[in-house]
């Protein structure tokens, strides 16, 4: 109640401090694609994180970090049973929505659920579903989340680090109004409201006056623009049109010369390679063929030459290192792969493969990724120097995504730019990747590493969880498991006015909080 | 008269019908869209709710019948991708397009037409090369390689003109030229024969033997009738621009329909690509279907004419 | 008569014999890449080397071995697509005039629908659908662009059957297939040469634009198209990475629209109204 009435006299009370501090002027962030475009959190998943997280809180903030932090969410403590199996978070009082409705442990509860709808296509709401066995409201202030079976992986599940099935909804509203209105004019508690969307051009959106995570904003207005074109997208920063965007590796040096700052998100993605499922007919079946297609590729080369040197090489197969700090998995130089040819038609002769085999690799474009036909050529050719033949099947990412689920194309090989990610985040992308009962998406088959995602899922202990993850990584990487290529850095332009900016390292998630909180 | 016009009519219908069918079949072979909306690590589980939800667990032929019956009457359904009604895409996209076709349109005209008649009326000089040149180049350069090449000379080097979007007038020029001078060709090459043949016509020798002045000749007599196979040509430049507008509108970020017909195709968003299709399909049957009746009405002999079935 | 373009004959017939004689003309290999030695500019340019005289592209392979075999590909892309196009026109436009009844309603409704289909719709479709390749391009262009021939030929037919000649064939008992091969076909073929060579530069133009879009003759095949738009987001800092492939096709496209055009003051001087 104090809290409250300390809060109410924040509120109205006269600020000194603020009262000359408005919203003002224009931040416009343009960047080359904007995944679904969609406006309702359960319809969206992490590719549309970066501007709803400013329409929205989550129960859980993150630090840029991708620290989970009771000060960035509307939990302001959580804690579990002793059995782990109840989760209770405390709410921040006195939270908005932009109709003036207050945030309670109702809205929570109910958007919990509707995050693991039927309707939601979040895409991580599968394990919740799977957990979560009901959600208590003792309170206004108090959620308390009950699951099935005892674990650590509902707080990370539910925060900012991983994907929108934290984010907060107005219960009311969105009763009120229906789900289809609310898909098209979103309310939330973040620090800035929706104005208007055109598809395909741009999500504008508005300041509140203050916000309890950001204080004042800055900027009155905040656009995203979706800018294709890498030559339109220069042309817009140097005309000041536009304050922040994504530029390619390629034009990095050019910009940085005009004056332009350049921010990185370092390791922001691991070049992934595998073989679609499943081996037992193909050469890649064999370990030492898996060893040698990671012999034959110099890394250092494709980062220095197709990267511009913005790329440095990976050793560990699903190596997420914002994971690896999390479990403590040990220095990275050991898991290097050296680039050794001649070993790598040793071993090709020694599975027997002394010729060689055809091998397919499916060349497409991905987000955020612009170099990624470029690449699957590169491999392509030192593949074959050492013997193999390798065949490129130009596709684009649906087509082939059918033929990864669909099992259709056995020993082929696919690639994605992996997002990097906290622990929990590696975690459910091996679920995903790597854990084989009913998993379409499945790229390695071992019981092993099966036995230990189950393991983790129930385990209360965090110390044996890391145990249990760094055996996974070590298993990965002594199998082989996939080629494990580069880790990129994200380079992002800004325009001059722009003096700092830390684009942080959470997973899809630029921190544009940073821009728009008032200095 | 009426009955030329009513035979045009069941024709266009019968046209659209035909499109309609084909452009189902053919959004349908590209794929399954729930892979690009679903995020990756999406299961099975998520994948039959989104289809369910989406109405992509009916039968083909409902969903055929479905279609054509909503759209007909303006009803598109709802994006896959963008999960809002097709038309609210539609009505966000097609004004912004037509506004730069129209832009464009202006421009090719007023470069085509000084060109095209200064080079019929001064035939062999330098200036019908000059005009020639100009003209063919806009034809055999890729347009988003010149769209490319002046976003970074005039807008990101001489900063003179914005590069993406359509905020104000000024962003309309990049785009409209690039745009205009792929049409510019063609316009030019058909006015300036058209009107070399009008000029070498008998009713423009009358006219010159009746003692009119040439200017007046060439603007007034055998311009007038040399527009008449250019305005045939309006269906078809329609036609021109939309497909032309898909890589304009990308270079220069223009929120259009061809923008939107790409998306749709690389997100396998049927009901947006359908819709694309067919409103494209129904301004350049309905554009036809009005030169045509245009001309009957002009011309009677065209009802008759043979190379316009 | 207007004087025979003698610069565009060159230009096609040496661009010809360059993609014939590739093998031998070609200074390196299209597809050997060193990627230690991306981007290195023309032999006259600063760091330059004769080793490459036009350069090299992102993946360090020779960009003028490149553009020769790429005449290869992008001719090959543009004399088929028409030609299959012209083939489908034709039949269809012959058909639809001989038949003038249901048969050819149904025909010309038929090119009706598909000339309101734009192309690169169509083509972006096919491409997502079953990948892009050389063949799918050109199916894609050339199953739209068939229709603009059968509507042209349609026309010629429809003129051509009120005349003498063909009632008589008809009166001695000719089976229509022997009146359109015979008698219908010879008097169009004029105008059909005349719009395949028209329609050459076209199709390499859009073959260039599909490839923008991703849809295009796909890598690591040396297609003129695909190198200017791999090209053309390093404009500003590798520019003959885009622009010799890009003068290939000025020139191509320029040569057969000059050379179309004085075939079709030669040969059908009515066409020009097309």
């Amino acid at each position: 109640m104090k809290t409250a009435a300390l809060l109410a006299l924040c509120l109205l009370g006269p600020s000194p401090v603020w009262a000359d501090a408005r919203p003002s002027g224009e931040l416009t962030v343009a960047l080359s694609s904007f995944a679904t475009e969609v406006l309702d959190p359960v319809l969206g998943g992490h590719g549309v994180k970066f501007y709803l997280a400013l329409i929205f809180d989550y129960l859980i903030g993150v630090t840029p970090d991708g620290q989970l932090s009771p000060d960035l969410g509307i939990a302001t403590a959580w804690e579990p049973s002793a059995d782990h199996k109840r989760w209770t978070f405390t709410l921040r009082r006195g939270v908005r929505f932009h109709n003036g409705d207050e945030l309670t442990s109702s809205d929570v509860k109910w958007s919990l659920l509707r995050a693991i709808s039927k309707r939601s296509t979040t895409g991580y709401a599968g394990v919740l579903r799977a957990l979560l066995q009901d959600i208590e409201t003792p309170a206004p202030d108090r959620v308390v989340i009950v699951t099935k079976e005892p674990t650590l992986v509902i707080p990370p599940y539910l925060s900012r680090a991983l994907s929108s099935e934290g984010m907060i909804l107005p219960r009311k509203y969105v009763e009120a109004v229906g789900d289809d209105m609310f898909a098209q004019k979103p309310i939330g508690s973040g620090p800035y409201r929706f104005v208007e969307q055109v598809t395909g051009s741009h999500v504008k959106l508005t300041a509140v006056e203050r916000h309890w995570r950001l204080g004042t904003p800055k900027y009155r207005i905040v656009t995203f623009r979706v800018v294709p074109e890498e030559a339109t997208r220069m042309a817009m920063v140097r005309r000041g049109d536009v304050d922040v965007a994504d530029v390619s590796r390629d034009r990095v040096r050019e910009m940085e010369r005009a004056g332009f700052p350049i921010y990185y998100r370092n390791n922001d993605a691991l070049l992934h390679l595998w073989w679609i499922l499943p081996w037992d007919r193909v050469p890649v079946r064999d370990k030492r063929v898996r060893e040698a297609l990671n012999l034959a590729i110099d890394r250092r080369e494709i980062a220095a030459t197709i990267f511009g040197g913005k790329a440095e090489p990976a050793g560990v197969p699903f190596g997420l290192t914002w994971g690896f700090r999390d479990v403590r998995w040990r220095n990275a130089e050991t898991d290097q792969y050296p680039f050794d040819p001649a070993r790598a038609r040793k071993l090709l002769a020694e599975a027997g493969y002394p010729r060689g085999f055809p091998i397919s690799i499916f060349a497409y474009q991905l987000p955020a990724l612009p170099e990624g036909k470029e690449m699957a050529e590169a491999v392509s050719g030192y593949w074959q120097k050492i013997g193999v033949q390798p065949k490129l099947i130009p596709v684009d990412y649906p087509a082939f995504r059918k033929q990864w689920v669909d099992r259709a194309a056995p020993g082929a090989v696919g690639y994605y730019n992996l997002p990097n990610r906290d622990w929990i985040g590696t975690y459910t992308l091996l679920e995903k990747f790597a854990h084989t009962p009913s998993k379409p998406t499945d790229t390695v088959a071992d019981p092993e590493i099966d036995g230990m995602l189950e393991a983790i899922l129930r385990e209360t202990d965090r110390e044996k969880i890391n145990v249990f993850m760094r055996r996974i990584f070590a298993r990965l990487r002594s199998e082989h498991y996939g080629v494990p290529l580069v880790y990129l850095h994200t380079p992002y332009v800004t325009s001059k006015r722009i003096a700092h900016w830390n684009p942080g390292s959470v997973m899809l998630d630029l921190n544009i909080d940073e821009l728009a909180a008032q200095r | 008269m009426a009955r030329f016009l009513l035979t045009r009519l069941i024709q266009s219908v019968a046209t659209l019908v035909l499109l309609s069918l084909v452009i189902f079949v053919l959004a349908r072979a590209t794929g399954d869209p729930l892979t690009l909306i679903l995020p990756m690590v999406a299961t099975e589980e998520d994948f039959a709710n989104a289809r369910r939800y989406l109405g992509l667990d009916q039968p083909l032929h409902v969903q055929y019948l479905m279609f054509v019956g909503k759209a007909a009457a303006g009803d598109f359904g709802t994006s896959i991708r963008a999960r809002r009604p097709v038309i609210e895409l539609l009505r966000q996209r097609l004004p912004s397009s037509l506004a730069l076709g129209a832009f464009s349109m202006a421009v090719s005209l007023l470069i085509a037409f000084p060109l095209g008649v200064l080079a019929a009326v001064r035939k062999g000089t330098a200036l019908d090369t000059g005009a020639k040149i100009v003209a063919a180049l806009g034809q055999a350069l890729p347009t988003f390689w010149v769209g490319i090449v002046l976003i970074e000379i005039v807008a990101g080097r001489l900063q003179w003109l914005p590069a993406g979007g359509n905020d104000s007038p000024a962003h309309y020029i990049l785009p409209g030229f690039t745009l205009g001078w792929f049409v510019i060709a063609g316009l030019m090459r058909l006015l300036r024969s058209s009107m070399l043949e009008v000029l070498d016509s008998d009713y423009v020798k009358t006219a010159r033997a009746k003692g009119a002045g040439e200017p007046a000749v060439v603007w007034r007599h055998a311009l007038k009738n040399a527009l008449i196979p250019v305005v045939t040509f309006a269906g078809v430049y329609f036609a021109i621009l939309v497909t032309t507008a898909i890589v304009v509108e990308t270079v220069f970020a223009w929120p259009g329909m061809g923008r939107l017909a790409y998306e749709a195709i690389t997100a396998r968003d049927f009901p947006v690509i359908q819709a694309v299709v067919l409103v494209t399909a129904v301004i350049v049957v309905a554009v036809n279907l009005v030169v045509d009746s245009l001309y009957a009405c002009i011309d009677p002999r065209i009802r008759i004419d043979p190379r316009r079935p | 008569m207007k004087r025979p373009p003698v610069v565009s004959a060159a230009i096609i017939l040496g661009f010809v014999l360059l993609a014939l004689l590739a093998d031998v003309v070609s200074p390196g290999d299209p597809y050997e890449q060193t990627l230690r030695a991306r981007f290195t500019p023309p032999a006259w340019e600063a760091h330059g080397s004769w080793t490459h005289p036009l350069g090299t592209d992102r993946l360090g392979r020779d960009l003028l071995s490149r553009i020769i075999f790429g005449a290869r590909v992008s001719l090959a892309a543009g004399v088929v697509t028409v030609l299959l196009a012209g083939f489908i026109g034709a039949g269809v436009g012959l058909v639809a005039g001989y038949h003038r009844g249901r048969v050819g309603a149904i025909l010309m409704r038929v090119t009706d629908a598909t000339l309101a289909f734009p192309i690169i719709l169509l083509a972006l479709i096919l491409a997502v659908t079953v990948g892009p390749s050389f063949t799918n391009v050109v199916i894609a262009i050339a199953v739209i662009l068939w229709a603009r021939y059968a509507r042209v030929i349609h026309g010629e037919v429809l003129a051509l059957m009120e005349r003498e000649f063909i009632a008589q064939a008809r009166v001695i008992g000719c089976s229509a297939g022997r009146i359109i091969v015979v008698h219908l076909l010879p008097n169009t073929l004029n105008t059909l040469i005349v719009l395949l060579t028209l329609q050459v530069g076209y199709v390499i133009i859009v073959e260039a634009s599909l490839s923008f879009l991703g849809a295009g003759i796909p890598p690591p095949a040396p297609a003129w198209g695909s190198m200017v738009a791999e090209g053309r987001d390093v404009i500003t800092t590798a520019w003959w990475v885009s622009f010799f492939p890009g003068l290939a096709i000025l020139l191509v496209v320029l040569a057969f629209n000059l050379f179309g055009d004085w075939l079709r003051d030669v040969l059908d001087p009515k066409l020009r109204q097309q």
